[in-house]
């Protein structure tokens, strides 16, 4: 009855209802900064009195804007590429390895996601301080592949973990080395998780704020940390131009996300 | 089902993981625990800091505020969290799944953008203020940012997707059966939903709080743009402390309170709630 959609009655309107205003609650603000980045009020008034382009012009005109997205694209790159490199490695361990002790080493990898990110990033940051390492490449690549490898190390271990292991025994039987076999026959069986990880890695670096307003030196910012820094001064609809670029290509990579899952699943 | 030898051959040992672990010891555990060693030795060894934090006035506010907003923020996100997911397990298909979509969308766009929305809803002529006043209900504008008001609605709506997917996840187990048979013996609506439905979304309901209640102890971003400079929370005494103040020893302490919050609840979860998911 409770669990029956149709059998309801007027209860089914008061959850529909709820259901719709939580919808709106979430989507709203969203739709909202999209429409701010569009408007031609400085003074953030909606519905804006007309539209325009500006501050989307004053984004792309400023190179301090343009450097922070190219510096987070970059972090980002490099990020996806170790936090998939290690974190096959390291799944490849949890899964298929033979030695004791699994349960815990995967606790361990896990444990960057549960850990409040303001201890790693003010860690983090004491460490860097001595090590020379804050407001360069390397301490941003650190520091967001520190939150981004238990990610990747989840969905690639889910991913290897329905894999079945006779065909790799099945590739071994027919001759090939188990490198050959792990090369050759697992990895491609398991790229949707590959990608997947990829993904999000991606995502956690280029939407990462807390650990960058750490990192970051005047010289060297990604994205979030110039928002951050600008929002602090003043509400300029040019944050909105921004932001309105974060979620953009947030929702591409969540589309291709979504079609490697439905792909997998075909 | 394995043929002998092959496993053996396969199978890889913990040396595919030593990248990774190297890269958490040097760069997450070693860290962690220098910082958290700092608080008893900065400025002099001793516990001087803790007694610090735990005695005086001004951060006995900060920990109100950040147990309280925490608190709050649970407790909201669990009265709207519960119908919507109870909808999402048994709406058709279609609707829940734009419902779903929305959901992600929000939880995956940048969490600055979204704190930005919500500090120029909330301003003094923003358009949650001019609303209120069109319609008569408020004939001055209401202060709704750099106030506990304004952090709170900022992060349930930040925690609102944490809550609803466990609970989905309690919801779509439990067997609709059983909601017949309690209609069968008698139950009203109200009796089956208090009798039946709650206390066995009951271990859902508490995990997802846990999480939520965890989660927002530790919040950095939200409370200290919406909250203002007079409501900290326990996350931005950490930064300032150390940031500004070059207080690593207070830092560390701080740090060492919240570390151990976090995990103790976490303890509580593991034991209590997550039998079924941990297998």
């Amino acid at each position: 009855m409770l669990l029956d959609f149709d059998k309801l009655g007027a209860w089914k309107w008061a959850l529909a209802g709820i259901c719709a205003l939580m919808t709106l609650f979430l989507l709203l603000p969203i739709l909202f900064i999209v429409a701010l980045s569009f408007g031609s009020s400085r003074w953030l008034i909606f519905p804006p009195p007309g539209w325009t382009l500006k501050w989307y012009e004053e984004l792309f005109a400023d190179p301090r804007w343009l450097g922070a997205a190219l510096t987070s694209a970059k972090i980002g790159l490099i990020v996806t590429v170790l936090s998939v490199a290690l974190g096959l490695l390291a799944s490849m361990a949890l899964v298929r390895g033979t030695f004791k002790g699994r349960a815990v080493l995967r606790a361990f990898f896990l444990t960057p996601m549960i850990l409040p990110v303001i201890i790693v990033a003010v860690a983090l940051y004491a460490a860097f301080l001595r090590m020379g390492l804050n407001g360069t490449l390397v301490g941003f690549v650190i520091a967001h592949l520190v939150v981004a490898l238990p990610f990747s190390i989840v969905t690639i271990s889910g991913a290897l973990e329905t894999f079945d292991p006779a065909i790799e025994d099945a590739a071994i039987l027919c001759g090939a080395s188990p490198w050959e076999a792990r090369l050759r026959v697992t990895l491609p069986g398991i790229s949707h998780g590959l990608f997947s990880a990829a993904i999000f890695s991606f995502l956690i670096s280029w939407d990462e704020v807390v650990l960058a307003i750490f990192m970051a030196s005047p010289s060297l910012q990604t994205l979030p940390v110039k928002v951050w820094t600008t929002l602090r001064q003043d509400l300029t609809p040019v944050i909105a131009a921004a932001s309105t670029l974060l979620v953009a290509l947030t929702v591409l990579l969540m589309i291709a996300a979504a079609l490697i899952r439905k792909g997998k699943t075909r | 089902m394995r043929i002998f030898p092959i496993g053996r051959l396969r199978g890889t040992g913990i040396g595919f993981g030593l990248p990774a672990i190297l890269l958490l010891l040097a760069f997450f555990v070693v860290p962690v625990a220098l910082l958290l060693a700092r608080s008893v030795t900065e400025p002099q060894l001793g516990w001087q800091n803790y007694a610090a934090l735990l005695g005086s006035s001004t951060y006995a506010k900060v920990f109100f505020n950040t147990f309280f907003v925490a608190g709050v923020v649970t407790a909201i996100t669990v009265l709207i969290a519960f119908p919507v997911a109870w909808a999402l397990v048994i709406m058709p298909k279609g609707w829940s799944a734009v419902v779903f979509a929305v959901i992600l969308l929000s939880m995956w766009t940048n969490l600055l953008a979204r704190t930005y929305a919500w500090m120029v809803l909330l301003q003094q002529t923003g358009l949650i203020n001019r609303m209120l006043m069109s319609t008569g209900l408020i004939d001055r504008p209401l202060q709704l940012t750099n106030n506990l008001v304004g952090v709170t609605i900022g992060m349930v709506y930040i925690m609102l997707p944490f809550m609803i997917l466990p609970l989905m996840g309690v919801l779509k187990k439990i067997d609709p059966a059983i909601l017949q048979a309690a209609a069968l013996c008698g139950a009203t609506k109200w009796q089956a939903l208090r009798r039946v439905l709650l206390p066995l979304a009951t271990p859902g309901i508490a995990s997802g709080a846990l999480m939520v209640f965890v989660m927002s102890l530790g919040y950095f971003v939200t409370p200290s743009l919406l909250g203002g400079a007079s409501n900290m929370m326990l996350a931005e005494l950490i930064a300032q402390q150390v940031q500004s103040l070059v207080n690593w020893g207070m830092g560390g302490a701080a740090a060492f309170v919240l570390l151990v919050v976090t995990l103790a609840l976490y303890a509580v979860q593991l034991r209590f709630f997550d039998r079924g998911e941990a297998r």
